[in-house]
Formats: structure tokens, sequence, C-alpha cells
């Protein structure tokens, strides 16, 4: 803690204990507690810094006028402090404890009745209770059962920290296991601090006691009880060691059982989670084996299947239950589609039966096929022998589940017609199916499907009833499908066709998300094809889709789109879908030039940020992937384009545009500088600085590594970059008033700096050839801000070497004409450094230091004495 | 109560219903899609239709080569179009009181029904529905009067000609039912005597029943009817909607508590979501346009050409078809794009708030303000002269065998980068191209159907609960083509009574009351007596008077003063008339008291027999059985006046009497 913060904290401290109502806003308390936090986990005592801390307890606590938020941050505060065993023995030293966590004391003042104060309580005793010291305190003062009563709160937060308060408990203090067993975070406890064994003890048995009393509802309206006695035995199953969890599944055993057998739907899932807990850190105890498969043969469908998808997320490698599960959630399938997925079964199944009966229900219909349908990825990937069938019927299973949503299934015959009439349409249920079969394309033998995964796909895009999210789901299915595709002679003349007409339609779509995931799903298919490419050269997916089909003329109608996002997108795709042709250096088409006008004229005058973002990152990738051999005319048109983007972007209004165009300027660097033996990439050229609010998306650009040989010295290279507009940009960007672009940009003229003109070396002469390379301010703007940070340096400069020649600058800043300066003068004087440490502190710094919360505290409370004026509490 | 059905087509219905003593028509539907046998009639001479091969049957034997053509593979009469009317057979059309019509679509046939059959009565309709109506009679006329057919082909309408011709012609049933199209001085006469209605207005007929037109949010002026006595209620659903489109939102809650429910007019397309439609409408033409090809939309010229010319007025700009023309060509096209403006009334909330502002309600009057889309009476005219290609054609008619769609058909078919976007549902596409084929231009089917689907029937049914449901046959089960889809028919319980053509349903419901009106006078007379809470009971005399179907208690005549001549009296004495009624009993008898009160009165060998409906006492003394039952009670003794009034007597204790 520093001085300042210290001293301060007294009048802070009196301030609290006056009262709480007049605290500048109410995360203040929380603030002060996180502060207070930081200090005792960075091993600093709070008490030794802060004896007024202690004060402040005791006279909060006593007074009865407390605001109860007051009194909440006493006790939270008091658990903190007495967090280590020797602050803990001084403040019991002078009896503060007793009096801070006296139950009766506060409900006899009748503030135990503020929610406020219940969750201080638990979460003070939660932060004392780290050395066996606390433990004999919370034992000794009988704390355990108003602990216990508080579990089933009304407030469900207290009920939840209570929870967590009594797993903390039983978990923390668990005798050490021997070594070999599963570890569990024991927080370094010395050799010292083992509990007194009786302690302990008593803890224990008093909360399995309560375990085995509470886990069974006494009468119907009880579950809530049940279902927080399940999450804390869940809670402690994971991780308590062999003894314990021994002693626990004996207790509970019984109760437990009696549980499966009621069959609460309520208590399902957590019970399940309690099973599935005992089981994975047991093993194979009998007892929970058995409660295992009675869970797996509980007679409700609705909550069986649950179970079952419960204990197949687990992921136990236990055949049996394994094959018992996949049958569970199997078989509703197997009902609707009427596939045969689980054999020949006996047609009196009881079990069958109620299913039928529930999937005649709309509701549990759609909600009972989803689960089944969510888990059908990981059942394709269960062992052979466990599955029922094999893997590819299950996709079979799901294509024909499709169909019947679409209404399109030719007969419903050997299915349950009744059911199947309440899943045609059911939106949900397509995009549960979609999104499996996009997930099934890994599972073993599914690409013999392939072909009928298209025409189903390519059906449902057709489909003029399809919503839009099913579309893209479809969109995402098909590309998935064709990445894991390397034969593409199924697809037939027709089907092509197909294709080809539906996105044709789907570009001219009425709504705008259907006309965007089109796009996108034509530069994604592009990027695919350029992967399975790489992968085998003689087959191409774009060719083989689109049947030749040339998708640019669509995405070139798209960028006239009235929807920001479909021009945006369209710029992407069309971005992706030339990146194979520059990487080859193909000479330029008759439309690229048409389409770089149109992009240029959209970076100039589309009133949204995404296009214009979206323009700024095409030409990132262009360059990043045009291989020098490429056409001259690609080449001039490239670097023509790319110095209009640079003077274009540098002055866009929108920070992302703005950051992109950086990045753009630094693969310009790169380039120039590549061979120079100063010259290193910028750190953050991949991962953009984390920005305080925004991150940038990260475009994932190939550098391409300049080969020539550096013959010539750094000074024409830096001409080069001036020439293009690269140095403009950077400064520019570093007067931004946006952090991010000003970070960015003074990274960059650091490492311009570092390479051009390296201070350390101070090699005047070298710099003297530099310094002939100049660059152009102009007089108005950032050209003027620059001027005005190099003349402010100057004048320091001046003063103490007296050497002042400043006409030119003089004359900027009267007559606003643009001025030449010498770039490597000005990356000398900007300043860059103390520039760069102010740009990478978040911008809300000062406002979250702890000096600034002791402050506002102290300030609110000075304007509430003086009532009449008015304190604005800045929350920027 | 009974139904007659005249047509069998489910969304162009024609019923009579008997009910009480009135006959009333619902609805005239014509169903159209007879022309599809005929060959087109082109605006502009076309050398391939008149060059078309007369049929000759294979061996020789049937020829018919004036009268039947081949074209592209098939055999169509080549006469002019005909139509199938509602059956006339099945009962008197003179006899009908009252046509109550649904919507414009369903009125079609009213000048067959109302001229040259003895029709002497009423047809009510909503203003729009008169209006809308007028417009698509004098368009029909109009469609076939520019292309004169001298010829009318009859000879292979003979039973045995008919059973040797090839393909659809030889299945078509009721030939003898086509008419061909009426003139426009008989439109003017049959829609002379339509009456104006408006939404829940009570329409008196003879004073038995009331009838009452409900908004059914399918068209303009489109209504459900509601035909009702004091104890019945029938309601007539036709077109109805429930989507948001330009009309009135349906009227659903006045349908409750029906007795009987009339079910027409569903969707003809179940599988077909108008609004996937719309989008497939929208894109199919966008692509056409950006391609640099024209658009054909054979339509209605009124209805859905309205939402389709608002979809297009918000989509245009996003898909940059700012410079594109539109035009809409109907010899009614004007006044239909202005009629509709002017129905401000019957038109949707949203419409309706726009008339205060004031702007017009639909935005295809700043179409055609900012000349995006232009309206011709035909082809011929200013359109040639002012016609831009690539360009968006609205026309009809949707047969595709008259009117000005013909032209477009014969000059943009052979061009693939056209493409004919049907709309309207009425006819199968593929039936409606069959004469030009081969075709080069695309066709795209998007039938709009606002109608109600099974979907939302099922909803509303459930809603309004009529304890009986009558449909067209096809309703009750899955379509042909579909027939895994038992979600596209309507289940019901009590399951509902299909008809088809010519069937005549005795409707299951029987009357069982009549209102009777009392008179205030009489009403003061009378003494009721409470019988038990809530109810009370009086006797009553008085005449009954039953006039124009209604029923009233007038109080007896008092005798005229006693007349002094002794002739006079004798006359008077004859009528039995004012014999003072016996006074009514109401009431039960308590066992337990009445045997109690028996015991105090000295019969005390009773014995007590409980049967179905109540006791019997066995006075064995007395040798006499009383029988108390719910409704009666016997005194049996034999020949024992004195005790059975005594018995009597105590019986009567126990009874109130009024």
């Amino acid at each position: 803690m520093d001085r300042e913060c210290a001293l301060l904290l007294p009048g802070v401290c009196a301030v609290l204990a006056g009262s709480g109502s007049s605290l500048p806003d109410d995360t203040s308390l929380e603030k002060l507690l996180d502060w207070f936090t930081g200090i005792t986990e960075a091993g600093g005592s709070l008490l030794e810094s802060c004896p007024c801390l202690l004060k402040l307890i005791s006279t909060v606590v006593h007074n009865a006028a407390s605001d109860p938020g007051v009194l909440s941050f006493a006790l939270r505060l008091t658990g903190l402090l007495a967090a280590t065993e020797e602050s803990f023995k001084i403040i019991q030293e002078h009896s503060v404890l007793n009096e801070v966590f006296n139950l009766q004391h506060w409900q006899e003042a009748g503030l135990w009745e503020d929610p406020c104060l219940r969750i201080g309580w638990i979460q003070g005793l939660r932060s004392m209770l780290q050395h066996p010291k606390a433990l004999s305190f919370f034992v000794q003062s009988e704390f355990i059962d108003p602990l216990l009563q508080l579990q089933t709160d009304t407030s469900l937060f207290i009920a939840a920290a209570a929870n967590q308060m009594l797993a903390h408990i039983l978990l923390f203090f668990q005798p050490v296991p021997p070594a070999g067993c599963k570890g569990v975070d024991k927080k370094e406890k010395g050799d010292g601090m083992t509990p007194t064994g009786a302690d302990y003890t008593a803890v224990v048995k008093s909360i399995s006691g309560y375990l085995q009393e509470s886990l069974v509802p006494k009468e119907s309206k009880n579950d809530r009880q049940s279902l927080q006695t399940l999450k804390l035995l869940a809670l402690l199953l994971a991780q308590a060691g062999p003894p314990l969890r021994d002693k626990l599944l004996q207790t509970v055993g019984d109760s437990l059982e009696e549980l499966v057998t009621a069959g609460s739907s309520e208590l399902t899932l957590p019970l399940m989670d309690v099973i599935l807990s005992a089981c994975s850190s047991s093993g194979t105890d009998e007892r929970i084996t058995r409660l295992l498969s009675s869970m797996l043969n509980i007679n409700k469908p609705a909550d069986l299947i649950h179970a079952a998808a419960a204990f197949l997320r687990r992921g136990h490698h236990d055949t049996v239950h394994t094959a018992r599960a996949v049958r569970i959630l199997l078989l509703p399938l197997d009902i609707m589609t009427g596939q045969t997925l689980l054999g020949t079964i006996s047609t009196a199944d009881e079990h069958q039966f109620s299913v039928v009966e529930q999937l005649k229900s709309k509701s549990s219909c759609i909600s009972m096929i989803c689960v089944c349908l969510s888990n059908t990825p990981q059942i394709t990937l269960t062992p052979p022998d466990v599955l029922p069938c094999l893997p590819v019927s299950i996709v079979t299973a799901v294509l024909s589940l499709l169909k019947m949503c679409s209404g399109n299934s030719p007969s419903s015959s050997t299915g349950c017609s009744e059911a199947s009439r309440n899943v045609i349409g059911s939106g949900k249920v397509q995009k549960c199916a979609l999104e499996a079969l996009t997930t099934l394309t890994s599972s073993p033998g599914a690409k013999e499907r392939i072909s009928e995964v298209f025409t189903v796909l390519i059906q449902y895009l057709e489909n003029p009833d399809s919503d839009p999210t099913v579309l893209h789901k479809s969109y995402q299915a098909l590309l998935k499908w064709t990445s894991v595709c390397t034969d593409f002679s199924f697809i037939t003349d027709q089907l092509r066709h197909d294709l080809v007409e539906v996105v044709k339609k789907r570009v001219c779509d009425m709504r705008w998300e259907v006309k965007d995931s089109t796009v996108e799903f034509l530069g994604h298919l592009a990027g695919v094809c350029d992967s399975i490419k790489a992968a085998a050269e003689e087959c191409d997916a774009s060719e083989a889709l689109l049947g030749g089909c040339s998708t640019t003329p669509l995405l070139r109608e798209a960028l006239q789109d009235s929807e920001s996002y479909v021009r945006a997108s369209a710029i992407s795709a069309l971005a992706k879908t030339l990146t194979h042709r520059w990487q080859q250096g193909a000479t330029l088409t008759e439309e690229e030039p048409e389409i770089v006008s149109r992009l240029l004229e959209i970076l100039s005058q589309d009133s949204e940020g995404f296009p214009r973002r979206a323009v700024v990152q095409y030409f990132i990738s262009w360059y990043s992937s045009h291989s020098p051999p490429s056409s001259s005319s690609s080449s001039s048109l490239l670097m023509q384009s790319v110095r209009s983007v640079l003077s274009q972007g540098r002055a866009d209004l929108d920070w992302e545009v703005k950051v992109h165009t950086l990045v753009l300027a630094e693969l310009l660097l790169d380039e120039a500088f590549s061979g120079h033996p100063g010259y290193k990439k910028c750190s953050d050229s991949h991962h953009a600085s984390p920005h305080a609010y925004g991150v940038v998306s990260e475009q994932a650009y190939t550098l391409h590594t300049h080969t020539a040989t550096h013959t010539e010295g750094a000074e024409s290279d830096l001409a080069v970059v001036v020439e293009q507009g690269v140095v403009s940009v950077l400064l520019s960007g570093l007067v931004d008033c946006d952090r991010p672009v000003a970070l960015k940009a003074c990274r960059l003229l650091i490492t311009l700096r570092e390479t051009v003109c390296p201070l350390s070396l101070g090699a005047l002469d070298a710099s003297a050839a530099m310094a002939t390379v100049s660059c152009e301010l102009p007089g108005c703007g950032w050209g003027r801000e620059i001027i005005k940070i190099l003349k402010m340096k100057k004048s320091d400069q001046a003063k103490e070497e007296d050497i002042a020649d400043q006409r030119g600058l003089n004359g900027a800043e009267e007559g606003g004409d643009s001025v030449c300066v010498s770039v490597c003068e000005a990356l000398r004087s900007l300043g860059l450094d103390e520039r760069m440490e102010v740009l990478t502190q978040s911008s809300d710094h000062i406002h979250n230091s702890p000096l600034s919360l002791l402050q506002d505290i102290l300030t609110a409370s000075a304007t509430h004495t003086k009532p009449g004026e008015e304190v604005i509490v800045d929350c920027y | 109560m009974k139904l007659y059905c005249l047509s069998g087509h489910p969304t162009l219905p024609c019923n009579v219903l008997k009910f009480k003593s009135t006959t009333i028509m619902l609805d005239c539907g014509l169903d159209t899609t007879s022309v599809l046998n005929f060959l087109p009639l082109p605006l502009v001479h076309s050398p391939r239709l008149s060059k078309l091969p007369g049929w000759v049957s294979k061996d020789g034997s049937a020829n018919l080569e004036k009268e039947l053509k081949e074209c592209a593979g098939r055999v169509f009469v080549d006469s002019q179009p005909e139509f199938c009317l509602p059956e006339r057979e099945l009962l008197d059309l003179s006899t009908i009181d009252v046509i109550l019509i649904s919507n414009y679509h369903c009125m079609m046939a009213l000048p067959y029904i109302t001229e040259h059959t003895g029709f002497t009565g009423t047809v009510y309709a909503t203003e729009p529905t008169l209006t809308i109506g007028r417009l698509f009679m004098e368009e029909l006329v109009n469609f076939m009067e520019r292309v004169p057919k001298a010829q009318s082909a009859t000879c292979w309408k003979n039973k045995e000609m008919q059973r040797m011709l090839p393909g659809p012609l030889k299945d078509v049933v009721d030939v003898w039912a086509w008419k061909r199209s009426y003139s426009i001085q008989e439109v003017n006469s049959a829609l002379s005597k339509v009456q104006l209605v408006g939404y829940s207005q009570k329409v008196e007929l003879f004073g038995a029943v009331q009838v009452s037109p409900l908004s059914s949010g399918y068209s303009l002026g489109s209504s459900n009817w509601i035909i009702q006595s004091h104890h019945e209620k029938v309601s007539y659903v036709s077109g109805s909607s429930l989507l948001t489109t330009h009309p009135q939102p349906m009227d659903q809650s006045s349908l409750k508590n029906s007795d009987v429910l009339i079910l027409t007019g569903l969707t003809q397309m179940p599988t077909a979501n108008p609004d996937g439609m719309l989008g497939e409408f929208c894109s199919n033409l966008a692509m056409t346009i950006r391609a640099g090809g024209n658009v054909l939309v054979p339509c209605y010229s009124s209805g859905v050409i309205y939402d389709l010319l608002e979809c297009l007025y918000q989509f245009i700009d996003s898909a940059n078809l700012g410079t594109t023309p539109f035009y809409f060509i109907s010899p009614v096209a004007n006044s239909s794009l202005e009629f509709s403006q002017i129905f401000a009334e019957w038109l949707c909330h949203n419409k309706q708030s726009k008339v205060y502002l004031p702007e017009p309600p639909f935005p295809h009057a700043e179409l055609i303000q900012t000349n995006k889309l232009k309206h011709y009476p035909s082809i011929h005219g200013d359109f040639s002269s002012e016609f831009r290609q690539p360009c968006v054609v609205f026309t009809g008619h949707p047969s595709l065998r008259f009117g000005d769609v013909v032209h477009f058909m014969e000059l943009w078919g052979k061009s693939s980068i056209n493409t004919i976007i049907f709309t309207e549902p009425d006819f199968s596409y593929l039936d409606a191209l069959a004469p030009y084929q081969p075709l080069a231009m695309k066709c795209v089917y998007c039938p709009i159907d606002t109608r109600l689907n099974f979907h939302q029937v099922s909803k509303l049914l459930k809603e309004v609960q009529p304890l009986h449901v009558v449909c067209p046959e096809q309703y009750t089960q899955p379509p042909l083509t579909q027939s895994h889809r038992s979600d596209l028919m309507l289940e019901l319980q009590p399951p509902p009574m299909p008809y088809r053509r010519c069937s005549v349903l005795n409707l299951p419901h029987r009357r069982r009351y009549e209102r009777v009106y009392i008179l205030p006078e009489l009403a003061n007379s009378l003494v009721p007596s409470e019988i038990k809470p809530g109810v009370s009971l009086a006797t009553v005399s008085a005449v009954l008077h039953s006039k124009d179907n209604k029923h009233t208690l007038q109080s007896v005549p008092k005798p005229p003063p006693v007349a002094p001549s002794k002739k006079r009296k004798r006359v008077l004495e004859e009528p039995p008339a004012v014999l003072a009624p016996k006074t009514l009993l109401s009431g039960a008898v308590p066992l337990e008291a009445f045997l109690a009160t028996l015991q105090k009165h000295g019969f005390t060998e009773v014995k007590v027999e409980e049967t179905a409906d109540g006791h019997i006492l066995h006075l064995q003394a007395e040798d006499t059985l009383i029988q108390l039952e719910e409704d009666g009670t016997h005194i049996v003794c034999d020949n024992n006046e004195p005790l059975r009034t005594t018995l009597r007597d105590l019986v009567l204790c126990f009874l109130q009497k009024l």
C-alpha cells in the first residue's frame, strides 16, 4: 500500500464508521474489499499497515444504526483479516471475532433478516476458515447448525454461498490423502496446520448427519432442500479424498437409493450429477454402479433421456452403461424415423410404448428429439462393440428426420405417423438436426452418405419456408461436408444445377440475413476449396460444386446491397475467392480493376463501418498473399490502390478501420525493411494488444518475406515508405484520439525508429544520410498536432542546448501550410517512449486506482455533510 | 335444416341452406379450371396457334377436326372457353330467397343464377365485394369479347365421343354444365340485385332469421356470414385469413357457439407458406432482372397483387431494381388500383390510420407517381410505345387461356432468360403452360394463398367450438399427392360432415325452441310463484298470434258486456272459451314426511318398495297402491272413492299450487 493511500485510509474508516449512506456509489465497498484482498494475497498484512481497520470493525459492529451494507462489509473484512493464524490471534485478543460473528446478536437486533448481512456472515467465515484455529472457533461457536439452515435460505445467492462454504469446510480440512491419490488442492497446508481431529470429526458428523436427513424430501414440497443437498453432495464427491468420500457414500447411500426409487423429475439431473461424481471418484463401487443402473432404468422417458445424456456427456468408459445410455438416446430416433438403429427390439417393450406416447405430444416430442440429436455425434464415436448399429445408420436416421421436418418424407409408415406430425416444420428440430449433421462428418463411415447429405441440404436451401438460421446452418453443414470430401464424383449435374440455382436465388433473398449467409458461404467455399487444393491438387471443390459457375458476379452484385453487413461479407468473400489467384500471381482479370474501384468507393463513401473495415482487410489479404512474380498489371494496381487505402483509411472515422490501415502499413514496413539488420517485427503484428474497449479481429495473413537481397541503404527504403504514405499513416495514428490506434501507431513508429535511426548507436554519419529523407506534414489536423508536439520538444531542447531552428515549424503554425520535416528527426523528437508508456495503461487506470476510490469516498462524504452541492461521479 | 351443395370446388363454393322458412344461397362460385381444356385466345394473330392440326382418332372413326386441335402433344378444344357452372338441377333456383356473397372471387357465377332462372330474391354483399366483383366480371367479359370466336364446340361433349378422346378431355366430368361467358348486360342485371351491407349489420329475412356479415380478413370486403334465429346459429365460413395483409382482420369471436359451421375456402396450397412464397417471388424476380430477363406474373387484377406491389415497393431498392419498369395490364387496372385506395374502412388498422394523415393507404400510389409502376388497359395503344425491357408485367388471366398474358407468353416464352412466376393458386401451372410447350422460359411456381391452413383452422375451431362442422370432402383426407401428411386434413370430434357436388345434407341440428313474445298487459296479469330459488312459474291463458314468423301471446279477448237480448246470450254460451284452467301442481312428495302423515291418518301397515323412478307404497290393510314417481303420482284403489280422495288430499298437502 502506498503512502498516500495509507494516509487517507483512517479518514475513510471514519466515514464508514459514521454512516454508510454517504458513499459515492454502491460498488465502493466491493472495490475497497477487492483492494484489501489484493493486498492480502500479495502477502501484505493489513492489520499491521492499517490498525484503523480493526477499530472500524468494532465501531461499526457496536453502532446499532450502522447501514447493513457497511455491516456486511465489516463482517467480510474481519474474515479477510483473520485469514492467517497470526492475525486471527490478534483479532481474537481484541475479542472482536465473537462480536462480529455473533449470530444471536444480529438476530436480536433484527438485522439477520437482511440478506446482505447473512451473505456477509457466510463470506466472512469463508475467508477466515483457512487454518485450524479458525475451524476450532467455528466449531466452538456452534455455527454449523445455522450454516446448514442457510443452505435452504430464501435467497438463492445465500443458499449457494452456504453450499460452497459447507463444501469448503469438508474439503479444505480433510486429512491429506496418501500419495498417489487424486490430488485435492490443499493450498500449501503446512505440517503444523493439520486440523485438530476432533473439530473436523465433529463437523463431518454434523454435516453428514444433515445430508442423510435432508436428502429425501419429507413431503413433496420439500424438493428444494433435496436439490440443494444434492448439489452440495456433488460438489463434495467431485473433490473428496477416499476417507471422506467413503464416509459420505456410506452415510447417504440409503437415501440416494430411496431418491432413485422415488424418481422425482426435478431431481433427476442433480441426482445423476451426484451419482456420476461418485462414479468418477470411486471407480467401481458396487452400490454406486447399482444406483447408476437404476437411474438408467427409470420409467419416465423424458427424465431417462436426460439422465442418459448426462451420463454420456461425462464420458465414462463403462461399456454396459454406455450401451444402455446409447440405446436410450437412440430409441426416439429409431421410432420417429423407422430406421432400425437398435436392431430388432421386442415390439411389446413397455418402455418403447411409453416413449411413443411421449412422442405424440408436441412439446415433449421436440424436446426429446433435440436431446437425442445433440448427442448423436458423441454416440457415433463410442466403440463399435457398444453401438447397436453402424454409425452410418445414425447419419441416415438424422437425414430422414431432416426430410420429415421439411414435410418431404415420402412415407412414415414404418415410423410413428402421429409423432412425425409434431416435427414437420419445427425450426428447433431442424436446427438441432443440422447441427448434429454438421458434427457427424467425423463419424466413421459417414462419407458413404455424402450424396444423400448434399441432396437433403440443397433441399433445405431451396425450401421457401426455411428460416434464416436454418439456412445458415444448412450452409455450415454443406461447408463442413465439403471440407471432408475428397471425391466429388457423386455430384450429379442435377445436384450441381440445383445448388447453383439456389445460391443464385438466395443472394437475391428478401431477408438480409439470408443474403449475408449466402455470400459468406461463397467466401468460405472458396476457402475450403483452397485448403482441399493444397491437399489434393487434382480435385477442385468449387468446380465440382458450382460447375464452373463463377461466383464473382454474384459477389460483385452484393457489393451494391443496401445492407451493410451484406456488403461487408461480400467484400471478404471476394477476397477469399481471389486469394488463390493472388497467390499464383495470375494476371488481372477484366473485372478486378472494377472491383477495386468499387471497393475504394466504398471505403471513401460508405456510411457504415463494417464494409469499410472489410475493404481494408481485403487489401491486407491481397497484399499479404500476392507473390513477387505476380504480373506487373496486378502489382501496379495493388500498389496504386494500397496508397489510396492508406490515405483514406487514415482519415476514417471508425477506429477499427484505422487500426486495419495500420496493419496494412505494417505489412509495407515489413516488406521494406525485412532485410534490414536492425528491423524487428512489431510484437503485436499477429495478436493485437488487448484494448480496453474492443478487440481487433485477428486477420490471419501470411507475411510475404522480402526475398531480394537488401543492398541499398535503409534510407532508400525509408524514402519508399514515405512515398507510399506509410509514415503519414503512422504519424496521424499517433495523435489519434482512439487509444488502440495511437498505441499501434506508436509501436510501429518505435520499430521504425529502431530500424532507421537507432539512438543507441549514436552513429551520426549514418543518420546524416537518413536525415535527408523527409516527409510532408499537412498544416492542419493531425499534421498540425505533430508539428505542435515537435515544436514543444524543440523548445524544451532549445532551452537546454540553445539550438533553435524553428523557422519551418513557426511558419506552419501561423500560416497553416504544409511543412517538410526530417523523418528521423521527427521520430527522435516525438517522445515516443513516454507516449507508449501512457498509452499502454488502460484509459481508466486513474479512475480505478485505490487512491481515487479513497478520494471519492472522502469527497462524497464531504459533500454529503454540506447538502446542496452535488458531486458528479465520473463513471467512465 | 338442409344443405344443397351445388359446387364441388372447395374454394369456389355454391351451397343452398334451407333454414326455418328461408332458402339461402351461400356464395356463387364459378369453377374456371375448365378453361384449361381450351386453346388460348391470342390477342395478336399467332401463326403457331392458327396452324394447329385438327384431332382425328387413330382409327379415323371420330373426326372432330374442327372442334379439337392438337397442340404440344395434347388435345384442346378450339372454341370460346367455357366455365363449369354450379349445379342447376338439384333444386329450383327460383325458390331462392337471398344469396349471401362472401368475397369477390365467390360471386363469378352470379349472372348464371340470377338471370333466366326466375330468381326474384336479393343478393347481399359488401361494397368492395360488389365493386371489385364487378371489375372481375367486366374484365372477364372484355377478355372474351375482344377475341370473338364464332364457333361453339359441342360435338365433343357427346358421351360416345368423349369416351374416345385422349388425355384429360376424356376424364372431365359435368361437361354439360359448362357454359360460355355471360354478357355485360347480364352482369349489370345480376349486380342490380345486390343490396349492400356492412360488417356486423343485421339483416332480417322475413322475421325468421337474421343474417350478418363478419370480416374474414381475406380480401377487401370479404366476409363470413352468421345466419341465426333466436335459438339456432349457423356460421358460414368462406375464404378467411389470419395473416396481416391489407384487409381488416378476421372477426373470430362472433363465430362462437354455432350449432352448425359450414367451412369452405381453406388454402389450396397447405404446404406453401405465403411468407416463404413472397420471398421466393421476390428473389426469383430479382434474379431474372439482374440477368437481363423479363418477368411475367399472371394474376388477377385485385387481391394478392396489392400485397405483391407493396412487397416490391420495399424490395426494389434493396435489390437495386430501382429503374426496372413494372407494368400492370388489365382492362380494369386503373379502377382496381384506384378503388383499393378509397375503401379505407375495409382495410387493416395500419392502412386505415394512414388515411387520416392523409396518405394513400397502399404504397402503389407512390410507385405510380414515381413512374415505377405503369398501368394500361391492354397491350394495344399507349403501352406498345412506352414498353421497355427488361421489365416486370402483371397481367391476366392466370389460366393463360385469355387476356393479355397470352401475348406475353408468345413473346417471351422462347427465351430462357425470361421467367414466368405463378402466384395465383387456382390453376395447376403445368396445365396452364401445356399449350405453350416446349417452353424455354423459366417457370417458377410460388402460389400465394393467404386463406386459413389446417393448423390455423383447427385452432380456430377449438376456440369457437361449433357443435357440428360441414365441409367439402376434400378436407377430410390428406391431399392426394401427399398421402403421408395426416396433418393436412381436418380431424374433429365429432367428425365433420363431408359434402361433394350434388350432395343434399340433412344437417343434424334439430330445432327445439321458438321465441314467443308476450304483450305487456298480459305479462302484467301473470302471478309468478317461486318453485325453487330463482325459478318462478306462472300459468298463462292467452291467444297465440303468428304473423311474419313472429309469435305473440295476446290476452284472451274479454267477452263483450252481457247483451240484454237472450238470443245473443245463447250464442255466447256456445264456445267453451273461458273455462277456468285447472290449477297446476309442483313440487315433490317427501317419502318420510308422507309416511308420517299416513301414520297419523291411520294407515299403519305401509310397505315401501323402491323402484327405478321412485317408490311404491303398499297400504296392505286397504289393499291400495300409491306410486310416487318423479313426474307423477298414482293412487290405485279399487272402487273406494272416499279412500282415494283422502289419500289424494294427503298427497296434495305436500304440493304447491300455482
